[in-house]
């Protein structure tokens, strides 16, 4: 058993972070929201790196790549549609949508749109224009015309996959920085880090990172051997762990970092507004959680004592 | 990334199914019982398990052990403690008096003990915690008065599992009350039956034999009964302690009670209200993160960052074992709190809700892992 990203997997990815620093980190999302042409920007940053080279479908040495990229993109707060565009199906960006409410993330670039929902049903999208949303700003309301075919259930899955790398990206990166305010922040004479309700906190906080960084790995390194219907389970699972983790995280950081964390100058409130349309959306947990139920039900949710799944 | 555990370990799981179904019988709930029946059972199981080599699966073969790599061990743990635990007390021989003996101890002491505990012929005991020393082990008062070549030592040991049942413990001492903290403590390898020793059961809702309070009296002790040096204690301790680093495959029993009673509901489990089934899914997330922080931190072994990893391992299994122990609960209704072997899966739900509020405390308190990952997230001792 090997745990640990593979050596050129993880230079890529402390390269990419370096490249969307360069960039400008979370305060270029932050400007993004009302300066238009930083999109672009983003856009360059990544091809720059070999993004939309990479073939996320078929090479698993290129999805590992992506997975990375993406967490990386979701520690900057990257303010461009990735996991979207990695998904394009000819041409057209891959969205994922809940036809009660569509709404795109970056609809409102230029370039051709389709949407599916989790079920893989495919819909021709119309984006509207954007709003100026706290939360998700670069969210665009969409009107789906029609169902119009299928999506691969694997398509589904790689976009839950890779949104989750994106969350789990924005929580280390909530975590770090909370984690160098308490070791900064003088309270009573001391640094914030001394007091143990403060450890304790930024402790679970980091056991929770931890364990949504195992399962990403453990999710993506399986895309390919496990039968479809576990991968499909593995990806609501991986989903409905990053955002019940982003919750508990960003809200941790939120508090450690006190007022300052509600201030767009503090990386914290932007990367927490940012990632709302990956925690919120397609559905919420919630919803996820109980799509899940059918997967206990029916043995695609595997565990070390569940029968075989057929491929 | 590869998170296969290997054909030999995969095989291991097969076999030890195998074994556990054709030897341990249904509703079997480990040794700590009031049923005498059940200590018989470990006790066959274990020599069953010897004689494959799999009772002491990561001893060198010389010591009479398997040989086994770190993942056939995982796989050892997991199956073991979901099947609660069919090597019954002697999981403390295997896990760490065994090991700190190949260490530590005397051609002698190997000679005496090892080949005996690796055939799964006697069951060890702990004497460390006592009334005043719980996680502040160092401090600690049994007294080791040097009398000639030897030893007298006196004093009271508290929560020591097994202890009507062991033949022997390894008995921290205090040896040198004026030393620093560090030199002042000695471990002994002491027989039950000296003179001196009383023991005393200590009811608790855990069950039978799992807690006991040790008095030691003027007990003689010699000085062939040391484990490593004089004032090394806490040291031998410490990295004897650290065999087990990665605990209790807490998270393999719960995920076995959940397939367990979801097989006992069958079409039923459909009809569980909604927030108990999504509660349901949440605890098997929990429970395959569990997993792969303990393989995490199984794969880092001798790393640096393998302490925190394996506190975190601990932290998500500990926590898990409350949930799971909660949800099951709930899930029977009325008939949460029916015992014994007319209850649902023969009691195994209720035995777990007992034994699972010891999770966050037994073999190192979630306080300490907390400390132990925030050390590596921030630095400081706190």
């Amino acid at each position: 058993m090997k745990t640990a990203l593979p050596e050129d997997i993880a230079e890529f990815g402390t390269v990419a972070i370096k490249q969307f620093a360069r960039f400008g980190g979370p305060q270029a999302a932050l400007r993004a929201e009302t300066e238009e042409q930083l999109r672009a920007g983003a856009r360059t940053a990544l091809s720059d790196l070999g993004a939309f080279d990479l073939d996320v479908r078929s090479s698993a040495e290129d999805l590992l790549a992506a997975a990375v990229l993406c967490q990386a993109a979701g520690a900057a707060a990257l303010p461009y549609p990735l996991v979207e565009e990695l998904l394009a199906v000819d041409g057209a960006r891959l969205a994922l949508v809940n036809p009660e409410a569509p709404r795109i993330d970056h609809g409102d670039l230029a370039g051709d749109w389709i949407a599916a929902d989790l079920d893989g049903t495919r819909y021709r999208v119309q984006p509207s224009s954007r709003s100026s949303a706290k939360l998700g700003p670069f969210l665009v309301p969409a009107t789906l015309i029609q169902p119009d075919g299928t999506v691969p259930s694997a398509d589904v899955d790689l976009h839950l996959n890779l949104g989750s790398w994106r969350i789990l990206g924005a929580v280390q990166q909530a975590l770090d920085i909370a984690r160098r305010h308490v070791a900064d922040r003088m309270q009573f004479g001391k640094p914030l880090a001394e007091f143990q309700a403060v450890r304790f906190t930024v402790a679970d906080a980091s056991v929770a990172v931890r364990g949504l960084s195992e399962l990403a790995k453990y999710t993506i390194s399986r895309t390919e051997s496990a039968p479809a219907q576990v991968r499909s389970a593995d990806a609501l699972i991986l989903r409905l762990k990053a955002a019940d983790t982003a919750r508990q995280v960003l809200r941790t950081a939120h508090q450690l970092l006190g007022a300052l964390g509600f201030c767009d100058e503090s990386d914290v409130s932007v990367l927490d507004r940012h990632t709302q349309s990956l925690i919120r959306l397609p559905v919420s947990a919630e919803v996820l959680a109980i799509r899940l139920t059918k997967g206990v039900a029916g043995g695609q949710f595997e565990t070390l004592f569940s029968a075989p799944v057929s491929a | 990334m590869d998170y296969d555990l290997g054909t030999d370990a995969v095989d291991l799981r097969k076999r030890l199914r195998e074994l556990i179904s054709t030897h341990i019988p249904e509703g079997f709930l480990g040794a700590c019982t009031d049923d005498p029946q059940d200590l018989a059972t470990t006790e066959s199981f274990c020599k069953l398990l010897a004689a494959d080599g799999l009772l002491a699966l990561a001893w060198p073969k010389e010591h009479g052990g398997g040989g086994g790599s770190v993942w056939q061990q995982t796989v050892l743990r997991e199956e073991m403690w979901a099947h609660h635990e069919p090597r019954g007390a002697q999981y403390m021989g295997i896990n760490w008096v065994g090991p700190a003996l190949m260490r530590y101890g005397t051609e002698e002491q190997k000679a005496r003990h090892l080949s005996a505990i690796a055939a799964g012929e006697v069951i060890w005991c702990q004497g460390f915690s006592e009334p005043e020393a719980g996680t502040d082990l160092a401090s600690l008062r049994t007294r080791a008065v040097a009398d000639g070549d030897g030893w007298r030592v006196t004093g009271q040991k508290v929560w020591t599992s097994y202890a009507r049942m062991a033949s022997w413990c390894v008995l921290a001492a205090c040896t040198d009350p004026a030393a620093p903290k560090p030199q002042r403590l000695t471990l002994f390898l002491v027989p039950m039956d000296r003179a001196g020793i009383t023991v005393r059961p200590i009811r608790s809702m855990l069950g039978p034999h799992h807690l006991n309070e040790v008095f030691l009296d003027d007990v003689e002790v010699s000085a062939g009964e040391v484990l490593g040096e004089v004032g090394d204690g806490w040291r031998v301790m410490r990295e004897a302690l650290a065999f087990e680093r990665v605990g209790i495959a807490r998270y393999a029993r719960c995920e076995s009670l959940l397939d367990r009673m979801q097989a006992e509901l069958g079409d039923d489990w459909d009809r569980l209200p909604e927030s108990i089934r999504t509660r349901w899914v949440r605890a098997l997330i929990d429970l395959r993160v569990a997993r792969l922080l303990a393989y995490r931190a199984v794969s880092l072994q001798d790393d640096p960052s393998a302490g925190a990893a394996a506190s975190a391992a601990r932290i998500a299994t500990t926590t898990c074992d409350q949930q799971v122990a909660e949800l099951l609960l709930d899930v029977l209704g009325p008939a949460a709190l029916d015992s014994g072997s007319a209850a649902p899966l023969h009691g195994a739900i209720e035995d777990h809700w007992r034994y699972a509020q010891a999770a966050t405390v037994a073999s190192g308190t979630i306080e300490v892992q907390r400390m132990l990952v925030a050390r590596e997230a921030l630095g400081g001792k706190g």
